[in-house]
């Protein structure tokens, strides 16, 4: 089986689109952002289908309008939102594993539910590692999102040109259609009073448009008369009550620590399917003792 | 004084030493002793800590990580770390043109430029912990009189370098990123270097000093790097 270097030319980006693996845990004590993809469930899956490590780097595809060329053969694999996908023009009904040959021209057009496609390959995007991760983030790799023209690196082997695809699983979606979300009290949830947890609690919110790869802010107000409290850690997850009132959940991108009361944690579970939802959509928050 | 924490178990992996005091150098002084049995006996069950003014929290790898500390937590009381005597010194230059809310900052004070630089200048402050941005200091130790809300719109876009107050705190920017403090001058050191395997030169419990400089030294300023001055 050779091995050589092959580039994948992004011909086509919208905004907001990286590459992304499980992100930098060594970082935090610096004050470093995790970072790392907004959906793990996704991502492990599609590295699971390539029969990859199961960190290896994946694009994250957050708008429609996504079209890459390959200049040497690969394996990818495709999953997270449900999304119209062509070969070469051809719809792929199954995207979940593709043989890709030399030239060819894949392309993400739009996104019938879900919010993040993540395009993974046999063995990993090859963009340069910092503190561990490949992960995108500004003031670590220099750059926040891909741009048109940008050139990826990955490990092309000729023996993919055989078509090596039997039974092709199906990426099932259906896990992130529902609205619950799974919270778990926070260090602050116990300053909130019985009818401000009672809100949160039975409140159907909605997703601001307000919302990236740091945190996703929510429509609806809770009244917030709590103290500014010293800044402590937060995470991936972590609810915060803003002292506007408004709810912010910290995702990847977010600082390491707030001074905002941290109010909920959602599970991981959570944050992948939180990772799916739209500007509009509704969420519940289903609170957990622990 | 009785530090002793409690510890909050939050998620199946996820809980945090928590501390019912202010933040100060004793407390500093007691929460590393924590970081560092932490990193000493439990590495192998961590999947990380983080670190803020009167918490650690912890992730574990596996749910047992809690019992296992908790237990030990009964039993056991980390030495407090002895904080560094030393101080780093950071030349900042207190030029309105570098320092875009200076001038309204004194004017809500009350105070002339000059007073600011001496109130900001005189203390040495205390590193707590990194957060916010890659390579931001938390700081312990600005004086009352310059304590200010942060701004009600946050400025889009603040400068790599800015010296900024915030609340009750003072900072440093060590990227351009949008901030609410308001920037009363600039560095020309770099804080934050990625490409490095330790990206900060400073520590949790590290001093610092601010040592006000020049427009002109400011422009000329060749070394991004910054040493330790005695404390």
């Amino acid at each position: 089986m050779s091995e050589q270097k092959g580039l994948a030319l992004i011909l086509r980006t919208g905004p907001g689109s990286s590459i992304q693996d499980q992100g930098r845990i060594l970082g935090s004590q610096f004050g470093i952002p995790s970072s790392g993809v907004m959906d793990q469930k996704s991502f492990f899956w599609v590295n699971h289908i390539l029969q990859n490590s199961p960190n290896e780097a994946v694009l994250e595809i957050s708008s429609p309008g996504f079209s890459i060329q390959f200049d040497s053969p690969a394996l990818v694999s495709i999953a997270g939102a449900k999304a119209f996908v062509t070969l070469n023009s051809q719809e792929e009904a199954n995207p979940s594993l593709i043989a890709i040959q030399k030239g060819d021209i894949l392309e993400i057009g739009r996104f019938f539910h879900g919010s993040r496609v993540y395009l993974g390959i046999k063995d990993g995007f090859q963009s340069p590692i910092f503190l561990e991760s490949r992960s995108f983030f500004t003031s670590i790799t220099g750059q926040s999102m891909i741009r048109k023209g940008d050139k990826l690196d990955f490990q092309a082997f000729n023996s993919y040109s055989i078509s090596p695809v039997k039974a092709k699983p199906r990426w099932n979606s259906a896990w992130f259609e529902g609205k619950e979300l799974k919270a778990f009290k926070g260090p602050d949830w116990h300053l909130l009073s019985s009818d401000q947890q009672e809100k949160i609690r039975k409140t159907e919110f909605h997703i601001s448009k307000l919302s990236n790869r740091m945190g996703i802010q929510l429509e609806e107000l809770v009244e917030n008369l709590l103290p500014e409290l010293p800044t402590n850690p937060v995470f991936p997850g972590t609810i915060q009550l803003t002292s506007g009132g408004k709810l912010l959940i910290l995702m990847r991108d977010s600082g390491v620590t707030g001074g905002y009361p941290r109010i909920l944690q959602l599970s991981e579970e959570s944050v992948s399917l939180l990772s799916q939802k739209n500007p509009g959509q509704a969420i519940r928050f289903l609170v957990k003792d622990f | 004084m009785e530090l002793k924490p409690s510890y909050l178990q939050l998620t199946p992996k996820m809980g945090e030493l928590v501390w019912q005091y202010y933040p100060s150098d004793d407390l500093l002084a007691v929460q590393l002793g924590y970081i560092k049995l932490l990193q000493d006996l439990f590495s192998d069950q961590l999947i990380e800590w983080r670190q803020g003014f009167t918490r650690i929290s912890v992730v574990w790898k596996e749910e047992t990580g809690h019992h296992q500390f908790q237990k030990l937590l009964s039993i056991l009381d980390p030495e407090p770390v002895k904080l560094p005597e030393q101080t780093w010194e950071i030349p900042v230059c207190y030029d309105e043109s570098l320092g875009s809310d200076l001038v309204n900052f004194c004017d809500e004070k009350e105070l002339s430029s000059d007073q600011l630089i001496s109130f900001h200048t005189e203390p040495t402050y205390r590193i707590h912990f990194f957060g916010f941005l890659p390579g931001f200091f938390y700081l312990n130790g600005l004086p009352e009189i310059l304590h200010s809300p942060r701004k009600a719109i946050p400025s889009l876009s603040v400068p790599t370098g800015s010296v900024a107050i915030g609340g009750a705190q003072t900072g440093i920017y060590p990227c351009q990123s949008p901030g609410g403090w308001h920037c009363i001058g600039r560095t020309p050191i770099t804080l934050f270097d990625p490409k490095s395997s330790s990206p900060v030169w400073a520590k949790p419990g590290d001093q610092i000093k601010f040592k006000p400089i020049s427009l002109k030294e400011f422009e000329n300023w060749s070394d991004a790097n910054c040493f330790f001055i005695k404390g």
